[in-house]
């Protein structure tokens, strides 16, 4: 017994939830019997003969149920006298209830006793059911009486009274189970208490087993317990886990989300250069650096004797010439040894490898990622009914103690209230259509001249410089003309963008997207310029390279003629010169690497510098002259920077273009990268903060922020395309790098499958590449690309049909509501119901409907009408005439609680 | 249940409390605690000023309408049981605590929650959240940023979503109906309930 009591107690402990289920199941009891009661009543004046026997059986029951509980009473309160105190109170509540009600037979009212319950809630059973006979219901008393008696019997020393109960609830969710099948129920909602009823038996047939199976069960219990509270915690270690978040929210609760969404791409960026510098610094420099070769050991990785007096000079070094240049930084530096270390690491295959797995990782991300949001971006419409509604009733989290969290929400709450007001302005915008699509046509048009316009600038002075290249004293001018037009273009194209874009008034949102797809178009010119003078530079050390080749070559068949002219016997010796003195070629990749480096570096300098003086200088004069100066400074013309979201998106976006183009000639630039990405995370972050202020329309970002994606995704494909062109056409240069001696740099992959490979792979890999095979593949894919956006079409059309629909349906709602002053939730859920089950009888929900209408105390006469309407199926007229049944009982008026419960009453409450 | 229960016993009413809100012997013994620890001074009730010792209650832009919402209208203290029936609108409703049409809902029913909110926006108790209202309350929540024509249409947007009988103020049905609607989620929502 005292174990028992431990249990429970332990159960009690345990805690909330099955405090919760007890409580609850104790509740149960109560309106069951209520409902019991009325049918027994009822029953009792309609045919009183024929319910005499089983009148007497409900008499006979209490009395031996009451006998049972005072046994049980008298030997707990001997021996457990804890136990009692928290015994008693139910039961003793229990019994006032039954005592405080009126018109109950003289068993019922005298009756403390559990079975007494059970053999009403039989009653409140066969009123559900009415299909079964009473006999049924006669035999089914009985055995569920029979069985509890043997459950008192059995718990005599258990805990709690609501045992007993509990035991109940889970026979009759087995029978429940058990007849579901001849419920005259829709299948739906069969199905529904169904999966109920099973969750029911499944929690709490445990609790009833004896010893072990209880002990096993509050073992459960607290496992469960233990592991909800593991995973909530595992939840907020992941939220803390997500760097920069506390950072973002504080921007984002100043600056509105489109801000944030600026720094939410900054952190994703991070993210994926983190992963391509493990890639790269793992897989390759580290690689070469531990087990390649020591620097000084060979001509490549030794600095030029010329070049060495200088190469430790700072102005040298900021160039990435001298020891930065013949660095594991660059291509240059890597040895073409099949194998490096007693790994036998394949470094050059690895180095392939790993620049054509940047390329494919970083597709890979960005696609799933733009996958991912458009995910997000569908389930979210503009659909929100009561935007203001919710934000004022709802926004504010009553968990923040701390004053700083405070302010913050203070602010992300006037933030989002200044969203939502953009937003409902840009709804209610309506004025002159056809202005307004004059003006949006027009400004598009003027858009695409200063495009056409810049582009054809952009042609003309890349073909003027590349004739200047050929011509001598040049003045400063023609020699920086590329230059010049460049920088100009950049600050003049965005100014007139904006300028233009203003005739457009488009909401902020959608302007920015113009904006950005405008600049980008822009700064694609720069990118053409860029890489044409990257690629004659490169045609121009090829050129050299090859004569320095013939020269190397010469000069090695004659130091070898005379080598072997002299010695005789020995021969392969290399000629004893210092690797220094090696004359060498130009090597244009790491010319390439250094290029992208010094790019990187210099847009980081003035992004930097901008941010320092545009943002830093400008709010620093603005707010300490503004004591002396004569008009208002911040209220007037130069005031604080707003955070330039188009420009910093595109910065980031070029950069990692320049990025992903530079890194498979200069793998340190992916450091440099992460770098950059890490401190300009804190200096934006400190900047828009300290200096800048929100927007003067904040507006909200979509949540998806795809178009960042998209133009992501562009530029990397832009950047995939040259150096796919360098790996597969060009030689690489015959004295530096991984590939040097290779007639191209693929060769590495099929030296692999020859040298290592067995000979079977070899053959595999050939049928593999040829194009009777490959062209069907490309067909295949083509064809499953087109089928599956066939079919994502389709789903979009649907859903949204369904989501027009929806609108439409609430639309209707809304209106009916509105012409009719009519707010009964109860019948709004009925007049839904109606037309789908007119082709069935009587169901029990419809009996209780009206029972429920009442809820809404005093519009009996909108019922009426509600009900009319409702009555425009014939079929229904059955149903609803036959309302008035059970009366009113008092349901508070507007409880949302019974009316919604009345809707659809399991039935096993 | 050792030390538990003889704290348990020592409050007042306990059983009858946990037989009207529906916490468990745990809970009360806990909430008496917290009680005893928010009642500095030992003076045997609450009083508006205990409540204003509470950090998170400080930072909250209507911390005063909320500390107002325990103490019924006039009254200064606040004892015990009143401090549980209060706290018994947070507890989680039950979804197997079956509804009786015949005894008053429990604590913590949806729409007994529902109206505790209500009462917090209706400071006049005359069963609608008035214009005015919802003015002051945007007063509290938004900083000075806003202007007070931006305040007034935001106040009178709010009114208008809900607002189903076109009296320009939110009764406690319209709120009720208001907020059953999630935004984006109302699916589940519907389900729920």
């Amino acid at each position: 017994m005292p174990k028992n009591s431990d249990i429970a107690r332990k159960l009690e402990e345990v805690g909330i939830e099955i405090d919760g289920e007890v409580d609850s199941a104790q509740e149960n009891s109560t309106p069951k019997n209520k409902g019991g009661k009325r049918t027994a009543t009822e029953k009792r004046g309609k045919a009183a003969a024929s319910e005499d026997g089983e009148d007497e059986d409900e008499d006979d029951e209490p009395l031996r149920g009451r006998r049972a509980a005072n046994r049980r009473k008298v030997a707990q309160n001997e021996t457990l006298e804890e136990d009692s105190d928290d015994d008693i109170p139910p039961r003793r509540c229990a019994g006032n209830r039954r005592r405080g009600k009126p018109g109950g037979s003289a068993a019922e009212s005298g009756g403390g006793g559990k079975p007494n319950k059970r053999n009403k809630r039989g009653g409140k059973k066969q009123k559900e059911d009415k299909v079964k006979g009473k006999q049924d219901e006669k035999s089914k008393n009985s055995s569920e009486d029979s069985k509890s008696e043997r459950g008192g019997e059995e718990e005599e020393s258990m805990s709690e009274g609501e045992r007993a109960q509990l035991m109940e609830e889970v026979e009759e969710k087995k029978k429940l189970i058990a007849n579901i099948r001849n419920k005259p129920w829709r299948m739906k909602r069969r199905l529904k208490h169904l999966k109920e009823a099973q969750l029911f038996v499944d929690k709490f047939e445990g609790a009833l087993g004896k010893g072990k199976g209880r002990k096993l069960y509050a073992y459960k219990v607290m496992m469960m317990k233990k592991w909800i509270k593991f995973q909530r915690d595992f939840e907020n270690f992941k939220t803390a886990c997500i760097p920069w978040e506390r950072k973002i929210k504080e921007v984002e609760s100043h600056f509105g989300s489109s801000v944030a969404s600026y720094f939410i791409f900054l952190r994703w960026m991070y993210g994926m250069n983190l992963v391509l510098f493990s890639l790269t610094f793992g897989l390759v420099v580290i690689p070469e650096l531990l087990m390649g070769l020591p620097y000084g050991s060979i001509p490549r990785k030794t600095v030029p004797r010329a070049e060495q007096a200088t190469a430790m000079d700072y102005s040298v070094l900021t160039d990435f010439n001298g020891y930065c240049k013949y660095s594991a930084l660059f291509y240059g530096y890597y040895n073409n040894q099949r194998t490096v270390g007693f790994l036998k690491f394949r470094l050059p295959l690895s180095y392939l490898m790993v620049g054509i797995g940047t390329f494919g990782y970083s597709l890979m991300v960005v696609i799933r990622t733009m996958a991912k949001n458009a995910d997000v971006g569908g389930g979210d419409g503009e659909d929100n009914e009561f935007t203001f509604a919710w934000k004022m009733f709802t926004s504010w989290d009553y968990l923040i103690g701390n004053a700083e969290t405070a302010d913050n929400k203070y602010a992300s709450i006037t933030t989002s209230f200044k969203e939502s007001i953009v937003d409902e302005q840009e709804n209610q915008k309506d004025e002159n259509v056809h202005l307004r699509r004059f003006l949006r046509v027009l400004a598009n048009l003027l858009i695409t001249c200063t495009l056409g316009g810049s582009g054809y600038l952009i042609y003309f002075v890349v073909k003027r410089s590349q004739e200047f290249a050929n011509m001598d004293n040049l003045s400063w001018y023609e020699k920086n003309e590329l230059e010049i037009i460049m920088s100009l273009l950049g600050l003049v194209g965005p100014m007139l963008f904006e300028t233009i874009a203003e005739l457009e008034d488009y909401h902020p949102r959608i302007a920015l997207k113009w904006q950005l797809g405008r600049i980008f178009a822009l700064f694609l010119g720069n990118l053409y310029t860029f890489l044409l003078a990257l690629f004659d530079e490169v045609n121009a050390k090829l050129e050299e390279e090859k004569s320095i080749k013939n020269a190397s070559i010469w000069f090695m068949q004659e130091y070898h003629a005379n080598y072997t002219a002299n010695n005789p016997n020995d021969t392969g010796t290399p000629p004893p010169i210092d690797p220094s003195d090696v004359i060498r070629g130009p090597c244009w990749e790491t010319t390439v690497g250094i290029e992208f480096v010094k790019l990187t570096i210099s847009d980081i300098q003035v992004t930097y510098l901008t941010i320092l003086i545009g943002d830093f200088l400008r709010a620093l004069i603005v707010r300490f002259l503004n004591y002396c100066w004569c008009w208002d400074l911040e209220a007037g013309w130069p005031s604080y920077g707003e955070f330039d979201i188009s420009g910093n998106v595109l910065g980031l976006v070029f950069n990692q273009g320049m990025i992903w183009m530079g890194a498979f000639y200069a793998p340190g630039l992916v450091g440099i990268n992460v770098l950059r990405l890490l401190t300009s995370m804190y200096y934006q972050c400190w900047a828009v903060m300290a200096c800048n202020v929100p927007h003067e329309r904040v507006f909200k970002a979509s949540k998806s922020n795809n178009f960042y994606m998209g133009l992501l995704l562009l530029i990397l494909f832009l950047s995939l395309l040259p150096v796919v062109y360098t790996i597969m056409s060009l030689p690489p240069s015959f004295d530096c790098g991984p590939f040097s001696g290779k007639e191209r740099m693929f060769d590495v992959i099929t030296e692999t499958i020859d040298l290592d490979l067995p000979a079977f792979m070899g053959t595999l890999f050939s049928y593999a590449a040829n194009p009777g095979l490959i062209i069907p593949a490309i067909l295949l894919m083509v064809l499953a690309i087109y089928y599956l956006n066939a079919v994502s079409e389709g789903y979009k059309n649907a859903n949204m049909e369904l989501k027009k629909k929806m609108q439409m349906a609430r639309d209707e709602e809304k209106n009916r509501r509105n012409n009719k002053d009519s707010t009964n939730q109860v019948l709004k859920d009925l007049e839904d119901l109606l037309p789908n089950r007119s082709n069935l009888p009587q169901k029990p929900e419809e009996r209780k409907a009206p029972k429920v209408k009442p809820g809404a105390a005093g519009k009996g006469i909108n019922v009426q009408k509600d009900v009319s309407l409702a009555l425009a199926n014939p079929n229904t007229r059955g149903l609803m005439t036959q309302a008035p049944g059970p009366k009113p009982v008092g349901c508070l008026p507007g409880n949302a609680g019974p009316g919604h419960k009345g809707a659809a009453p399991p039935p096993s409450h | 249940m050792g030390s538990t229960n003889s704290t348990l016993s020592k409050i007042p009413n306990a059983g009858d409390l946990m037989q009207e809100t529906g916490f468990s012997p745990a809970h009360i013994v806990r909430l008496y605690d917290r009680y005893k620890a928010l009642d500095k001074d030992k003076k045997g009730h609450l009083c508006p000023q205990d409540f204003g010792a509470i950090k998170e209650l400080a930072m909250n832009p209507i911390s005063d309408r909320i500390i107002g919402a325990f103490f019924s209208s006039g009254q200064e203290v606040l004892d015990f049981p009143s401090f549980v029936r209060i706290l018994a609108h947070f507890r989680p409703v039950d979804k197997n605590r079956p509804k009786d049409p015949n005894s008053p809902e429990h604590i913590n029913s949806r729409s007994n929650k529902l109206k505790f909110i209500f009462q917090l926006y209706d400071q006049d108790k005359d069963g609608k959240i008035s214009r005015q209202e919802l003015l002051q309350v945007l007063r509290t929540m938004l900083e000075k940023q806003v202007t007070e024509e931006q305040l007034e249409s935001i106040a009178d947007r709010t009114i208008q979503e809900a607002d189903l009988d076109r009296d320009d103020a939110i009764s406690f049905d319209e709120f009720r109906k208001n907020s059953l609607w999630c935004p984006s989620r109302s699916i589940k929502c519907r389900a729920t309930d």
